[in-house]
């Protein structure tokens, strides 16, 4: 099974749970066996210095391509939110060649994913406490661990909805972008804020899809279009299984906070960026069952590409003409008529 | 000037029925007595109706029949001066465990600053109340009957399975636990039950059926996790009895270790019964 180069680990199971080792594995593996489209990056490194690593999917060309950011894994115990990042990656390379739609995206499009931003946090609710949340970061002489990275963002940081208590699950951590991890994520996203369209955050549970923003009321100057754009997706995702998310701004359906990465992505200009809470509701909570795992990704995967086409159709219209070779003997005529015109 | 001092008392009038310009009108909801819808997918709304199902699920004093929030349809709130916020609910309702269509409720929520909500709640029954009667009198008989105590631990496990065995022991932690989140819900603050960490049968020689659990809760928008020991005593067709401590009660683990669930876990990992 080595001769299409599109290949998946055989063995990789996509409807487990997967602790970090892993997934260390996985990414080096898809990279190795998709060279052509993949590309693994260093990020940065953790607290407990692991190197923390995200992939690039971009189709080979000459031209600069607009970006697609998503996160999974800031908070620990969300065991669903990296398993969605890694399947998500799984449909792309897998369905690169049967489906136009994919292809059509990565023509302007890249894809950077990043599957565990808090990776101690991970291995923590692994090998010790299922339900941690927060990162690994010692504070006063180590009596007390974690900052809430999600708090940690300088997006009106330390005002609503947090803790300057080390104790607290929503510590926001010594000062805005205090920890490694969120200075990693910083530090790429401003180098390449110009080129980003879309900033999705995975995470559960609930099954929202969030709006900016939590730190304040007050709309984003693009409201009505990220609501409708979020109402859109959550449609696209009711239809395959039932399941209904509900679409708002985190401060209104859910509850203030500041510090947000999504907060932040907005505030530096990213125009589409979203955070998911996916399943459930509570029944399971954070221990959502591995059966889920499937369900819950092929659902959360339509409404996210449902997001991705509305942001390719928005900044790249009329693409979809190149694609088949009816249209492309068309433009070719065409530009044959334009050149004869045309001195 | 005749016409001045004729308008004059009828300005004074007509002002005298306004209120005066300098106290402005309150923003809602602070305005008392008034009610004021809420948008359905607004938090507090969810909050609320999940309040009152935690009173429901409670007194239903049912393990095979929990219900969770499936919708809010319509929701309000009034300010009660000096007391508090109360809403009002229309919202639909899914079983707890298979999360098949489980009826429509109305409800009210009275939250208080520093007691449990007051609840009234009616629904409708889509399911069959025969055979709910029926599984929680199997489960009641299997229980009873036990010489060896039930000793478990992490219902669910940490890939979120729960053997069949226990998934009745599971929605007895609920109703039992429903006490608990019901009694803690504030306007602000709301509960999950996150996990059944460990729970000990304890053998009786009367009717009633005796437990002790370990629960995790899942407290937003705070995102602790508080662990509460709960001792609950059912007789079936009574209310359950629960007695409870959680953590967070308790003013010795100020010092943070005690809200690390990790450490609160710990100490039950591989000590079954031994609490």
């Amino acid at each position: 099974e080595t001769s299409s180069h599109k290949q998946i680990p055989e063995s990789y199971n996509y409807t487990q749970y997967h602790p970090m080792e892993e997934i260390y594995t996985w990414m080096a593996q898809i990279q190795k066996s998709n060279s052509k489209l993949v590309t693994q990056h260093y990020l940065g490194e953790t607290i407990e210095n692991r190197t923390i690593y995200y992939l690039q999917i971009s189709q080979p060309s000459d031209k600069t391509k607009k970006i697609v950011w998503m996160d999974c894994g800031i908070h620990a115990r969300e065991w669903i939110s990296p398993a969605f990042c890694q399947w998500f990656v799984k449909e792309i390379l897998q369905n690169y060649d049967s489906d136009p739609k994919i292809r059509k995206f990565l023509q302007n499009l890249d894809f950077y994913i990043l599957p565990v931003l808090n990776i101690d946090g991970y291995i923590y609710s692994w090998e010790t406490a299922r339900l941690w949340r927060k990162k690994r970061s010692p504070h006063m002489n180590g009596t007390c661990y974690g900052t809430d990275l999600n708090r940690n963002f300088n997006s009106s940081w330390g005002t609503l909805g947090v803790s300057y208590n080390c104790s607290s699950e929503i510590f926001c951590g010594t000062g805005p972008e205090s920890e490694p991890e969120t200075r990693a994520v910083v530090q790429l996203i401003e180098r390449k804020k110009s080129d980003i369209l879309c900033y999705l955050t995975i995470h559960s549970y609930g099954q929202y899809i969030l709006t900016p923003y939590g730190s304040t009321t007050e709309p984003p100057s693009n409201n009505d279009e990220l609501v409708h754009v979020a109402q859109t997706a959550a449609a696209a995702l009711t239809e395959k299984y039932g399941t209904s998310y509900e679409v708002g701004s985190t401060s209104s359906i859910l509850y203030s906070n500041s510090g947000s990465s999504r907060d932040w992505a907005h505030m530096i200009g990213i125009p589409f960026s979203y955070t998911f809470e996916l399943r459930d509701k509570g029944t399971y909570g954070f221990v959502l069952p591995a059966d889920q795992i499937q369900p819950t990704c092929e659902e959360t995967m339509l409404a996210v590409t449902a997001i991705i086409d509305y942001v390719d159709q928005k900044y790249f219209p009329g693409g979809a003409m190149m694609l088949t070779s009816g249209s492309l003997g068309l433009s070719l005529c065409l530009t044959a008529v334009l050149t004869l015109i045309v001195p | 000037m005749p016409g001045l001092r004729a308008a004059l008392p009828a300005a004074l009038l007509l002002l005298s029925s306004f209120p005066p310009a300098a106290a402005k009108q309150p923003p809602w909801p602070w305005v008392p007595g008034v009610m004021h819808a809420l948008n359905p997918s607004d938090s507090q709304a969810s909050a609320a109706a999940r309040t009152a199902l935690h009173y429901s699920n409670y007194h239903g004093a049912s393990p095979s029949r929990l219900r969770a929030l499936h919708q809010v349809l319509k929701a309000t709130v009034k300010a009660i001066p000096e007391v508090g916020m109360k809403y009002y609910m229309h919202f639909t309702t899914e079983d707890y465990i298979t999360g098949e269509d489980a009826g429509s409720c109305l409800a009210t929520v009275l939250y208080l600053k520093k007691s449990p909500p007051q609840v009234y709640i009616k629904c409708t029954h889509t399911q069959d109340k025969k055979q709910i009667h029926e599984e929680d009198n199997r489960f009641y008989q299997y229980l009873q009957h036990r010489k060896k105590p039930i000793i478990a631990s992490n219902i669910p496990d940490s890939y979120g399975n729960i053997d069949r065995d226990h998934l009745a022991l599971w929605g007895l932690a609920i109703a039992g636990s429903s006490c608990i989140m019901w009694e803690r819900s504030r306007e602000k603050l709301a509960y999950f039950v996150a996990q059944v960490k460990a729970v000990k049968q304890w053998i009786r020689k009367d009717s009633a059926v005796e437990f002790e659990f370990m629960i995790l809760l899942h407290e937003t928008p705070t995102q602790k996790i508080d662990l509460c020991h709960m001792h609950l005593i059912w007789i079936l067709g009574h209310p359950l009895e629960v007695k409870y401590i959680c953590t967070s009660d308790s003013h010795g683990l100020e010092d943070g270790s005690g809200q690390d669930s990790g450490s609160a876990a710990g100490m039950f990992h591989g000590k079954e019964g031994n609490f």
